[in-house]
């Protein structure tokens, strides 16, 4: 009878174990932990981008940045200071964290005025980059279904692999997959996938810096493999939890420009 | 070069050396230099051949900004020209901004129309083929204000009068009244409101800046820019000059802006109290009346993308209550009721570096249009050459009585 309790016992705790041990994450659990990632009350940075078409040739873009979240809205806005055609032109975002369209702005210094645009430009190219305007916001992980494919070492880091494939069919891409870092929850590359079942763009993430213990992305790559053109995105002068006004996110300030 | 540019010139010069004296790292010089070149179909001449230099100074203090737009023109005939198009002075507090100076001041949601956009009077000396930063004048104001939370509350003061800039009498763009066949009818001289505080111009607003929807009311007491005319004085059997001045009005209008789905929803409107009309009565001489008419001025207009490709359209509505036959503006017949349409459509190509646009002008009745279709490529960062043709449709009306004057134009801007 003895025997018969301790084999119970054993049994029990194997099972719990063996329970433990497969009740592993799952990929919108991964990609909803990359979305709540800490990244500060605001933040601001310069952004150099620099578009390399299929010929070698090359333009740059420079912008600054500001970006505020309070957990149900990302406000954020973006001053072009480069090249001289699109300077002081802004563009102003407020993103919903239930999922719901972008508002968005745009200030066109050749017509002094600010103009309300059409949220579905997400797919849109940013700039003329191989950035849409979708890429250069946060996604919510309510926009696609997530499944967790495997575990990858990548350069010494453990990642999560996830594939996503949008809600929307009308979306431009069919499925993306992410290579998450483990417990840090930063990506390190993506693939878009089109239709045909090709990676029509990659995202390569060059380098990633602590600052205020937030990890941001500084250098990043993102490559068409269908036109053969690239565009590189480096980021300096992060600063995180500035003294911004309560009209900061406003048409006040695109007018205004990037002084604080 | 005559004593007046000379003297402008070195006010110019003055004003650089003052802002760059200032303090380098809070200085920014920009600009753009633009070479723009037509021909003209009707009478195959180079009708237009312009370069201009347009200079931005800003200047930053704590709390402060200063502001100078200088810019040199010189046009195909015209004397060479240098002006201040902007110079102005910020200052900016925690929940309010005043700026007093020099300034160009553009309301509403209009797109290629003037409905509650009527604070700044207008360079029309190129008719409105002029880029549309440069058809606003600047005019000297006192403007407030105030940011409560979405709400802004602004405040404009015109203590001086300043007029609608018109084709000069050898512009191909400068129009006969031909109000009467066989009479020519020749426009004088008009005196400008005196300066004088009862002359003043006052505007205000209040705008609400939100996700869902944007809108601003607005009113104001103005003048009218263009002048009318005021009386007919016969000097012959078949001419007469035409006494021109400029009068008092009210104004009260609004516009919104709000996205539905893809779309994005535009519309504007304003109420024009007791404007000035001048009615013309054609008799032998013709005489005229001038009349106070509310006029209704209202816009919707939708912006989408679809592939990619920006579009953009707008009806436009003009009424004029209690009219009568013969009321006239600027030499031309009014109705009763105007409609105008305008069509929008932008797409990029090859990297950005491609822009294709078309913009069109459509009035019903009568028939005519203008069409303005542009490709400009970006030779480098800053560098853009543009090309593309004005054509003018139609025999009358608003843009068909420009049909001499369809145009192919190429310009080169060069920004800095």
């Amino acid at each position: 009878m003895k025997n018969m309790r301790t084999v119970l016992i054993m049994l029990v705790i194997g099972l719990f174990l063996t329970t433990t041990l497969t009740a592993q994450i799952t990929g919108r659990q991964v990609m909803e932990q990359v979305y709540s990632r800490d990244s500060g009350n605001n933040m601001s940075a310069n952004l150099s981008m620099t578009i390399t078409n299929a010929r070698g040739s090359t333009r740059e873009r420079s912008i600054v940045q500001f970006r505020q979240d309070d957990g149900t809205v990302e406000n954020k806005i973006m001053f072009f200071t480069a090249p001289a055609d699109v300077r002081n032109t802004s563009f102003l975002s407020y993103s919903y964290a239930d999922g719901r369209k972008d508002d968005q702005w745009i200030y066109l210094p050749a017509l002094s005025r600010v103009k309300r645009i059409a949220s579905d430009k997400t797919k849109d190219s940013f700039m003329g980059s191989d950035f849409t305007y979708d890429d250069m916001g946060v996604r919510h992980p309510s926009a696609d279904t997530h499944t967790l494919l495997r575990e990858e070492v990548i350069d010494g880091w453990n990642c999560y692999v996830v594939e996503s494939v949008p809600v929307d069919s009308s979306s431009d891409f069919a499925k993306t997959i992410s290579w998450i870092i483990k417990d840090e929850w930063i990506g390190l590359k993506k693939e878009f996938y089109s239709a045909k079942g090709n990676v029509a763009r990659r995202l390569v993430i060059n380098e990633s810096a602590r600052f205020d213990d937030i990890w941001v992305i500084t250098n990043m790559t993102m490559s068409n493999l269908e036109k053969n053109t690239s565009t590189r995105i480096t980021m300096d002068n992060v600063s995180f939890n500035n003294n911004l006004s309560a009209n900061f996110f406003t048409e006040r300030q695109m007018k205004i420009g990037p002084r604080i | 070069m005559q004593k007046r540019t000379k003297f402008k010139i070195l006010i110019i010069a003055m004003i650089l050396l003052t802002v760059t004296g200032l303090s380098a790292k809070d200085v920014d010089l920009r600009g753009m230099v633009r070479s723009y070149t037509g021909f003209r179909f009707s009478e195959q001449d180079i009708a237009v051949n312009e370069q201009t230099i347009d200079l931005t100074l800003e200047g930053w203090g704590d709390m402060t900004r200063l502001v100078i737009n200088p810019y040199a023109y010189v046009g195909t005939s015209s004397e060479p020209e240098l002006g201040i198009r902007e110079a102005y002075v910020d200052i900016f507090f925690d929940n309010a901004d005043l700026r007093v100076g020099k300034q160009a001041i553009i309301w509403g949601q209009a797109e290629g129309a003037f409905i509650t956009d009527i604070v700044s009077p207008r360079d029309m000396r190129s008719f409105i083929l002029a880029d549309f930063r440069e058809i606003r004048k600047g005019v000297p104001a006192v403007k407030a204000d105030y940011y409560a939370g979405s709400y802004t509350f602004e405040g404009i003061w015109i203590p001086r009068f300043v007029p609608t800039s018109m084709p000069g009498k050898d512009s191909m763009w400068m129009q006969d009244m031909d109000l009467k066949p066989g009479v020519t009818i020749t426009p004088q001289p008009v005196d400008q409101p005196a300066f004088d505080l009862k002359n003043s111009e006052i505007f205000g607003k209040m705008q609400y800046f939100g996700p869902r929807i944007s809108w601003e009311v607005m009113g104001g007491y103005a003048w009218t820019d263009t002048p009318y005319i005021s009386s007919l004085t016969p000097t012959g059997p078949s001419t007469v000059d035409a006494n021109q001045a400029y009068g008092r009005y009210k104004v009260v209008g609004g516009s919104l802006s709000t996205a539905i789905g893809p779309v994005v929803l535009r519309s504007e409107a304003a109420v024009y109290l007791d404007k000035p009309f001048s009615v013309i009565t054609l008799g032998s001489p013709p005489s005229i009346d001038v009349e106070n008419h509310h006029q209704v001025q209202a816009l919707a207009g939708l912006d989408w993308g679809l592939w990619g490709i920006e579009m953009s359209a707008q009806y436009i509505f003009s009424y004029i209550h209690d009219f009568k036959d013969g009321v006239i503006e600027q030499g031309k017949k009014l109705t009763e009721f105007d409609h105008t349409f305008t069509f929008r459509m932008a797409d990029t190509f090859l990297d950005d570096r491609l822009t294709a646009k078309v913009f069109v002008y459509f009035e019903a009745d009568p028939l005519n249009a203008l069409i303005r279709p542009s490709l400009t490529w970006s030779i480098e960062d800053g560098v853009l050459i543009e090309g593309g043709v004005e054509l003018f449709v139609g025999s009358e009306g608003t843009f068909g009585s420009y049909k001499d004057n369809s145009l192919a134009f190429v310009a080169l801007r060069w920004y800095f």
